[in-house]
């Protein structure tokens, strides 16, 4: 990032300080989260939150009550945290909240409307918060309700709309100030499947094509899989999983996709015989099992002993719901772990 | 290409920095003048207006012809004379409709926006607490100040420009400072109140009523107490602002016997109260600023 210096004002020669102030080293990270501890009275929303986002499609995923939301939330600087660090651009918050909320829109989860205004003009009235001056925002404000797909009726009160349509006009009002980051909390909350593949079909777009960075919440995993790159699993408080998506589901040890033709009858009970097992899909795609250090080569013997031709064959991959459900299992495991147990019980011992 | 196909642009326009409240406030009169209630009760503030015009002229062209018969009788009158007493019971007069304008702009400024989850929206811009706050506040004040100080001194301009000798000008040369303090004095309570109501109820309603029960339980309260102590009677809050009103315009018929100081510990201690709920309810939406 190049930092303007007047080089009339510079009493010290032009030295390694000022070359280093004016060409950083690195640029800093958009969402940077050290250690974020909130509560909400007893209850502990996020135990030790560390995480750095610096671009992409983020998936933030979690089942309800993990600590999505409340991890937004903090983003914005709308719940007041109990210790850790939050810096964002690379200012911190909540020092720097205004200039943070300057270059971040955000549609919450929870259903918003102003029952006697037409869309127009409560996105009008968003932008000009944002502190465009009148014309830009109504300009803007068309602008981006004919990007979301909000036709004519947006000059309709919005009491009248319906749940997909007050979702565009959240989403629209998020964009009206051109963020460099999105924060969508459940974006395809009631939708029918039709809106929500237009939706995510435009949040898709917004980051790839616009640079925009998105951070999506949800607990829908074909969401994350539609629009993100790289997701973020959340389970009671604690970050349980961190990775590109890519990485994630990687190809499960002993399962192996194959369909073939000719004797197929032949060749299956070969292999149940080798000790082999499989499932036939809806697609008419077998998963076989193999067993132990059994290599893939001799799927093939078998296939050319029985005169079976092998016309497709694939590890299977494990899904994304899958290490979803893993690792939510492993936190469950980690919660009641015996580390944890002793680590209590000396404390009841010595109270006794 | 057709508008409805165009894609997602970026804003290369500017943004402001600073005055972020006024963005609140112009919305807040956009929609009230869209209001037909509210527009019925701003020409209902008007008709004192009309009578006290037509009083100032009457009462400063007659004066000018002696002659005139009727101009002795119109001076014997006490009542329509142009004095400091007409302004101080213009601004008091006014005062209903003050309280019944604010109520109808102001009962559901801040309980609807909780109600439809528009704090998160209006949070997250780049806007703080205070910004909001100021902005409604504001909202309310301008529209009181509209209905009392604006007209007070479109009065005494009016009767200025009829009248025009020294004798007149050394009259009234002080008259706007009273105007602007006791009408301040009746605006800011009255919108501080109704913005209060606003915060601690769920609907336009309730608040509104809430509003009502209060200074009705309030003057029922003041009035039983005066039985006890006359000088309890600064506890009925219209006319506690009254007796300050009667001390700004060096008015010397009291209409109840308190001091006018207490009245003015009393306003202020009910303005500070009603700013703490206000500022507690919204600042609990954002803890960042």
């Amino acid at each position: 990032m190049f930092r303007f210096i007047n080089m009339r004002r510079c009493s010290a020669p032009y030295g390694v300080r000022q070359l280093a102030a004016a060409f950083p080293a690195e640029k800093p990270c958009l969402i940077e989260i050290r250690d974020l501890k909130i509560s909400y009275g007893d209850t502990d929303a996020l135990r030790g939150v560390n995480c750095s986002i610096d671009g992409g499609s983020v998936g933030l995923l979690g089942p309800n009550g993990a600590g999505k939301s409340t991890l937004l939330k903090a983003l914005l600087g709308f719940v007041r945290v109990n210790s850790g660090t939050v810096s964002m651009f690379g200012m911190a918050m909540p020092k720097h909240a205004l200039d943070v909320r300057r270059r971040l829109g955000y549609m919450p989860e929870r259903e918003i409307v102003k029952p006697k205004e037409s869309a127009v003009s409560f996105l009008t009235y968003c932008g000009c918060l944002s502190g465009m001056n009148r014309i830009d925002a109504m300009e803007r404000a068309h602008e981006v309700l004919n990007y979301v797909g909000v036709d004519e009726n947006r000059y309709r009160k919005m009491e009248t709309y319906s749940t997909g349509m007050c979702q565009r006009v959240k989403f629209a009002q998020a964009l009206i100030h051109d963020p460099q980051l999105l924060l969508l909390d459940e974006p395809t909350s009631g939708l029918d499947p039709e809106g929500r593949i237009e939706m995510l079909e435009l949040i898709a777009e917004l980051g790839r094509k616009r640079g925009i960075t998105i951070l999506l919440s949800t607990h829908l995993l074909p969401d994350v899989e539609h629009v993100c790159d790289r997701v973020i699993m959340i389970s009671k408080g604690r970050i349980a999983v961190d990775g590109p998506i890519d990485e994630l589901m990687i190809a499960r040890e002993g399962c192996i996709e194959i369909r073939v033709r000719d004797n197929e009858k032949g060749f299956l009970d070969a292999l149940v015989s080798r000790g082999f097992s499989w499932r036939r899909l809806q697609t008419g795609t077998i998963n076989l099992t193999v067993p132990v250090s059994t290599p893939a080569r001799a799927i093939f013997e078998i296939a050319r002993n029985c005169g079976t031709q092998v016309r497709h064959f694939r590890a299977v991959h494990q899904s994304l719901e899958e290490v979803f459900i893993n690792a939510i299992s492993d936190r469950n495991g980690a919660e009641k772990s015996p580390g944890e147990q002793t680590a209590v019980e000396p404390e009841l011992s010595t109270a006794n | 290409m057709p508008i409805y196909h165009q894609t997602y642009r970026s804003f290369d326009g500017t943004v402001r920095t600073t005055g972020r409240w006024w963005a609140v406030v112009t919305h807040e009169f956009r929609v009230l003048a869209k209001s037909r209630p509210f527009l019925l009760m701003f020409l209902m503030g008007y008709p004192q207006v009309l009578l006290r015009v037509l009083q100032i002229v009457a009462v400063d062209t007659l004066a000018s012809n002696k002659n005139n018969q009727i101009t002795q009788m119109v001076q014997s009158v006490m009542s329509l004379k142009i004095t400091e007493g007409m302004f101080f019971d213009f601004i008091r007069l006014q005062a209903p409709i003050v309280f019944l304008a604010t109520i109808l702009a102001g009962a559901g400024m801040i309980c609807d926006d909780l109600r439809h989850n528009l704090m998160d929206v209006y949070f997250s811009k780049a806007i703080t607490w205070r910004d909001y706050v100021v902005g409604k506040l504001m909202t309310l004040i301008i529209i009181g100040m509209i209905f009392t100080a604006v007209p007070a001194m479109f009065l005494l301009l009016l009767h200025n420009l009829l009248a025009p000798s020294m004798q007149t000008i050394h009259d009234t040369y002080w008259l706007p400072v009273p105007i602007l303090a006791f009408s301040t004095l009746l605006v800011v309570p009255c919108a501080l109140g109704v913005l209060a109501s606003s915060a601690l109820f769920s609907s336009e309603r309730y608040s509104a009523i809430g509003v009502f029960m209060v200074l009705f339980a309030d003057l029922i309260i003041g009035q039983s107490m005066h039985r006890a102590n006359p000088q309890l009677v600064v506890l009925a809050f219209p006319l506690a602002l009254n007796r300050v009103g009667e001390e700004l315009f060096f008015v010397r018929r009291p209409m109840v016997p308190i001091s006018w100081e207490a009245s003015i510990v009393f306003t202020v201690v009910v303005c500070l109260a009603a700013f703490w709920a206000i500022c507690r309810k919204v600042k609990r939406a954002e803890v960042a600023t």
